[in-house]
């Protein structure tokens, strides 16, 4: 069945968080446990940044908007990947807002049968304005 | 001349695989999988404005565009797309009626040609075990580089059934699996109307390479 959505509902902004502040210990930890090694991800000091995959940690207030969780079983899907733009480095003492906007949302066809795949935004803007990353996260619901 | 009919780039949502990322395998290869060019059948799309001309002239492959689209009778590849069939037909709709998309598709001066029919849900040979078989049908994609077992066993007897031509792609989503699957014309194709005429006249025939692959 085709999705009785809103195209109007395409590209606002439903959520807007402020996580952090980022510390030192965090961002360490993080590399670590991905088994980096290199100094600017893994030795505390004036050089630290996050892994650029520490931005997927970031997650908002609010996953999906009211009206999409009205029309889709979110109970039903699964994360279908992520897509994501770096800007400027993560460093320790950083806030992170957490921009969500829903991004897409399309139908498509599989061996399986139809799929519905919801795209959501976080644009992630530090305390200078600056943007950090922009990640799509792209779920697949039935 | 070989072409793979059938390959999907970073702008279709389901690959990662940059465009010259397939050229470098090609040109590494090229005794594995001696292709002359690609055609990018991107999902539920169609940009006129794609553009590879520098690439084809710096790896020395033809480079085309093409669209797979969604049907009531499965996925479709819509070679020779123009103006008047992206007015006729709106890409990202995925229940679009087969019937008149083959039908139009010709008239309006392109090819639509179903695509890994023995596929369940997405391919001919489903719908057709329910419903009656499409009129206008050329040829089918005999050789699907991304055929579970016994899909294009499927296919093997769908074209005996019906007399349908074969011609094969490889459905890459990813940069290795380029080429594995091909079609090989008898004559030269320089761009989309040769490819089309070609491809109306029946003159190739499906090529798989997947029992040379290396890695």
């Amino acid at each position: 069945m085709p999705l009785d959505l809103d195209p109007a509902i395409i590209g606002q902004e439903f959520d807007r968080t402020v996580e952090g502040p980022v510390t030192a210990e965090e961002l360490v930890a993080f590399a670590r446990a991905l088994g980096e090694s290199r100094p600017e991800y893994t030795e505390p000091g004036p050089g630290l940044v996050a892994h650029p995959t520490y931005c997927v940690r970031f997650r908002g207030g609010r996953f999906y908007p009211e009206s999409l969780v009205k029309l889709i079983d979110v109970r039903r899907g699964f994360d279908a990947g992520k897509d994501i733009r770096l800007g400027e480095p993560i460093r320790p003492g950083d806030t992170i807002e957490v921009r969500s906007t829903l991004h897409e949302v399309y139908e498509k066809t599989g061996r399986t049968g139809s799929m519905y795949f919801v795209v959501i935004r976080f644009t992630l803007v530090n305390q200078r304005g600056d943007v950090v990353a922009v990640v799509d996260n792209r779920f697949m619901h039935r | 001349m070989i072409l793979d009919l059938h390959l999907h780039s970073e702008l279709s949502d389901d690959s990662r695989a940059p465009v010259e990322a397939y050229l470098k395998v090609l040109q590494r290869k090229r005794a594995e999988r001696p292709l002359d060019g690609i055609v990018l059948t991107e999902h539920r799309q169609f940009d006129p404005a794609r553009d590879y001309r520098a690439l084809e002239d710096r790896y020395g492959f033809l480079i085309l565009n093409a669209a797979e689209v969604e049907t009531d009778y499965g996925h479709v590849l819509v070679y020779g797309v123009n103006r008047d069939i992206l007015a006729r037909f709106d890409f990202t709709d995925v229940r679009l009626p087969a019937q008149e998309l083959v039908t139009e598709v010709a008239r309006l001066g392109g090819i639509a040609l179903p695509c890994h029919p023995g596929r369940p849900t997405v391919g001919l040979c489903d719908h057709y075990e329910r419903r009656p078989p499409l009129d206008g049908v050329v040829a089918v994609e005999a050789l699907n580089g991304g055929s579970r077992k016994g899909e294009d066993a499927r296919v093997a007897e769908l074209i005996r059934r019906f007399g349908y031509g074969a011609y094969g792609g490889s459905d890459s989503h990813l940069v290795s699996f380029v080429g594995v699957c091909a079609t090989e014309f008898d004559a030269p194709i320089r761009a989309m109307d040769d490819l089309v005429r070609e491809l109306v006249g029946g003159r190739y025939r499906p090529v798989d390479f997947r029992a040379r692959r290396s890695s």
